[in-house]
């Protein structure tokens, strides 16, 4: 899903105020749900005002209608991949809020889905830049990555409001069977029953480092 | 002699050879604004001419993420000769754009970085092009342009392509049911249906994109056979605009009303004739005149007799002072605009019911004869009472305003999350609006009732909320005192035009 970003980068980094949320639920089994949600509701104004042109910094402004049949083709797209189910999309044009989610059978299933689906939207293969694991899972430990060309790109978008990101947040959820025995990211909190990790980290300092979300979960062995 | 011949070869030769950026406005253009960089920058500096909103608009044209550094200072812009920015429309296609003297064309293209080499018209032009606009360069003048086919002409090409082919609607939903598998039993098979069946509606868009494509190409051919081969430019077709371009002034606008009319052209070509006759030479120019500290504009509009009787009417009108009590000093801009509503009205009734009168269009005659019965039978006094003619804006620069936002809230045991609505602060432009009235009874009306069937429509006592009225965001406040109706972004404002200002209704 993060590759996905790629694509809403521009509109993304154009904005102020933004909270992204994913949630990873994985079983034991490698399958699971990805929920992705992207929240603007608090850069409404500015994201309204930005539709409303034409074009904006010599890139073309996508139109809702347009908006919507990108989310349209990507949710067709990914799920007649196989391994993939329930993709669902909810696109809030008023709050402008994205929510997607889908189920996997295996976590290796959920990577090849997405990176077909986006080398076919963009009609070309996935740039090795972009290739790799951004998650790996061995049945006892999950170690996720935002591949260091997403960031880069990211940072490639000049945005005068920048420190206005400041107040957006990333937050990344995962949610497992089995109890966790340990995290290597210090700023990861476990629930209190162990079986679920919070990683919430600023959207501007994220932008600057990409290794901030990077975490390795290691479980507890299978009884 | 042989000195002064070689002198005067020489300079004829400078004067025929050498391309004036003005030159190059093509014919169509109804709009024209020219800074006259002479005299501009005895009085400022390129780096403070290049901060002004008119030069933001090139400005954001020529620059783009890869050009972060740069300005137009390095653009290689020759600043000797002028900066002239057009528009122009007509049944087809809209054009804009600017053209500029080049100085150095080394420095261009390291500004111009996304534009790539097009071809090489006549030996002479040169044509770059990058995704959206397009540069012409003639000696060391250029012009960057738009242009972009009306969407009415990109539509009907695109249907009379689509349904030629036998095509039903693309938006018609038993077009596509035919074509998709019967299953749909659950969302994941839904999915798998569509993609199955044929998308109508993409291929129609699809098709739209091309012959949108085509025409923009089309459209450019034909401009610039027009500006380059026939020489069908402004300053060919225009006195007034080469008059204007004597004015030892900072810069010159040139507005041709009568070139407004253009759509009737094809549309109803009688009344085009008939209106030709009101509004032939209706020419509105000025002169931006820099003082030490001021801005002054001075205008003028040249227009026939009939024109010219209406105008009058309209000018009949007296300032209203209450206006004065809401433009405060610390408002960077406003607007004033006074006009006798009424009189303009019966004075156009008189002169343009007539001449529409004679037309043979059905949708003409109708029109005609629902202004007939309304002037009739509306209350015109009442009318013309609630809105005068005469209103105000004012710009009060950048505040926060309220608006709502969605937050999620995590649950600390499970970290589930849900939406939780909540109040938040955006940037945004403030405005306020207001317009005289004596019949501010009028309006409350209107609200009152509008309210009881929108939510969106709230009374606050002194005050009329519109929720969600700006960009679905923002709202706005409405209220009526002193004889003005008063339209805000600004709650601020209003509650102190509410309360402080004056309780007299």
């Amino acid at each position: 899903m993060m590759r996905y970003l790629i694509i809403l980068l521009p509109l993304l980094f154009l904005t102020s105020c933004i909270d992204i949320i994913d949630d990873l639920t994985l079983h034991n089994d490698g399958s699971g749900t990805l929920k992705y949600s992207i929240n603007l509701s608090a850069s409404k104004v500015k994201v309204n005002s930005i539709l409303a042109l034409d074009s904006f910094n010599n890139q073309k402004v996508p139109s809702i209608e347009e908006i919507k049949k990108t989310i349209r083709e990507f949710q067709v797209l990914l799920a007649n991949e196989p391994g993939i189910s329930n993709v669902k999309i909810d696109l809030n044009t008023v709050d402008f809020i994205v929510k997607f989610s889908c189920d996997f059978n295996h976590v290796n299933t959920l990577q090849k889905a997405l990176k077909k689906t986006i080398a076919t939207m963009n009609e070309s293969p996935i740039l090795p830049a972009y290739d790799g694991d951004w998650i790996s899972w061995d049945g006892t430990s999950v170690a996720r990555i935002i591949p260091g060309a997403i960031a880069e790109k990211s940072r490639s978008y000049q945005n005068s409001d920048l420190p206005l990101l400041k107040t957006g947040t990333y937050t990344s959820i995962g949610r497992y069977d089995r109890a966790i025995a340990k995290v290597t990211n210090v700023k990861c909190k476990l629930n209190p029953s162990k079986t679920a990790t919070f990683l919430q980290v600023n959207a501007f300092e994220l932008r600057n480092n990409n290794r901030l979300l990077e975490n390795t979960v290691v479980l507890t062995p299978l009884r | 002699m042989k000195n002064i011949t070689a002198l005067l070869f020489s300079v004829l030769s400078t004067l025929v050879f050498s391309q004036k950026s003005e030159a190059l406005i093509p014919s169509q253009s109804s709009s024209v604004f020219s800074i006259n960089n002479l005299q501009l920058l005895e009085k400022i500096s390129v780096d403070e001419l290049i901060t002004y909103d008119f030069m933001e608009d090139i400005h954001q044209e020529l620059f783009d993420g890869s050009t972060e550094a740069k300005s137009l200072n390095d653009a290689g812009i020759d600043f000797d000769q002028r900066i002239n920015i057009f528009f122009g429309k007509d049944t087809r296609y809209e054009i804009t754009g600017f053209t500029f003297g080049i100085k150095d064309k080394k420095a261009l293209f390291s500004v111009f970085d996304d534009f790539d080499f097009s071809s090489n018209w006549d030996g002479k032009t040169e044509i770059y092009s990058s995704l959206f606009n397009h540069l012409v360069i003639q000696n060391n003048a250029a012009m960057l342009i738009r242009v972009e086919p009306v969407e009415a002409l990109v539509t009907a090409t695109t249907d009379s392509i689509w349904y030629a082919r036998g095509n039903l609607s693309p938006y018609s939903q038993e077009a596509q049911i035919e074509d998709a598998s019967p299953d749909d039993d659950t969302e994941e098979t839904e999915f798998i249906d569509l993609s199955n069946s044929i998308d109508y509606e993409k291929n129609y868009n699809e098709l739209l994109d091309s012959v949108q494509f085509y025409l923009k190409k089309d459209g450019l051919d034909a401009l610039l056979k027009g500006v380059i081969d026939r020489g069908e430019r402004l300053v060919n077709h225009a006195p007034a605009f080469n008059e204007l371009l004597t004015h030892p002034v900072a810069g010159v606008f040139y507005i041709d009303r009568s070139r407004s009319f253009w759509y009737l052209k094809t549309i109803l070509p009688r009344l085009f004739v008939d209106m030709k006759e009101i509004y032939e030479g209706n020419l509105i120019t000025g002169d931006l005149i820099l003082r030490d500290h001021a801005i002054d504009i001075d205008v003028t509009a040249q227009y026939g007799q009939k024109l010219g009787e209406i105008y009058t009417e309209m000018e009949d009108s007296k300032f209203d002072p209450n206006i004065l009590k809401y433009i405060r000093s610390d408002h960077p801009a406003f607007f004033t605009y006074n006009i006798n509503l009424r009189k303009a009205y019966e004075k156009a009734f008189e002169i343009l019911i007539p001449i529409l009168s004679k037309q043979k269009n059905e949708r003409v005659i109708m029109n005609v004869l629902v202004l007939k019965l309304l002037d009739e039978l509306i209350n015109k006094d009442a009318l013309f009472k609630t809105y005068k003619g005469s209103l105000f804006m004012t710009f009060n620069g950048v505040k926060k305003v309220k608006t709502k936002k969605v937050e999620f809230k995590y649950d600390e045991n499970t970290f589930e999350y849900t939406d939780v609505i909540s109040d938040a602060e955006e940037d945004m432009p403030v405005f306020t609006m207001g317009f005289s009235t004596e019949r501010g009874d009028i309006p409350e009306m209107i609200l009152t009732h509008l309210s009881q069937i929108a939510s969106e429509i709230e009374n606050k006592g002194d005050y009329w909320v519109l929720n969600k009225a700006v960009f679905n965001a923002a709202p706005m406040f409405m209220t009526h005192r002193n004889g003005l109706f008063i339209v805000s972004n600004d709650q601020t404002f209003i509650e102190i035009t509410s309360t402080d200002m004056g309780k007299k209704r």
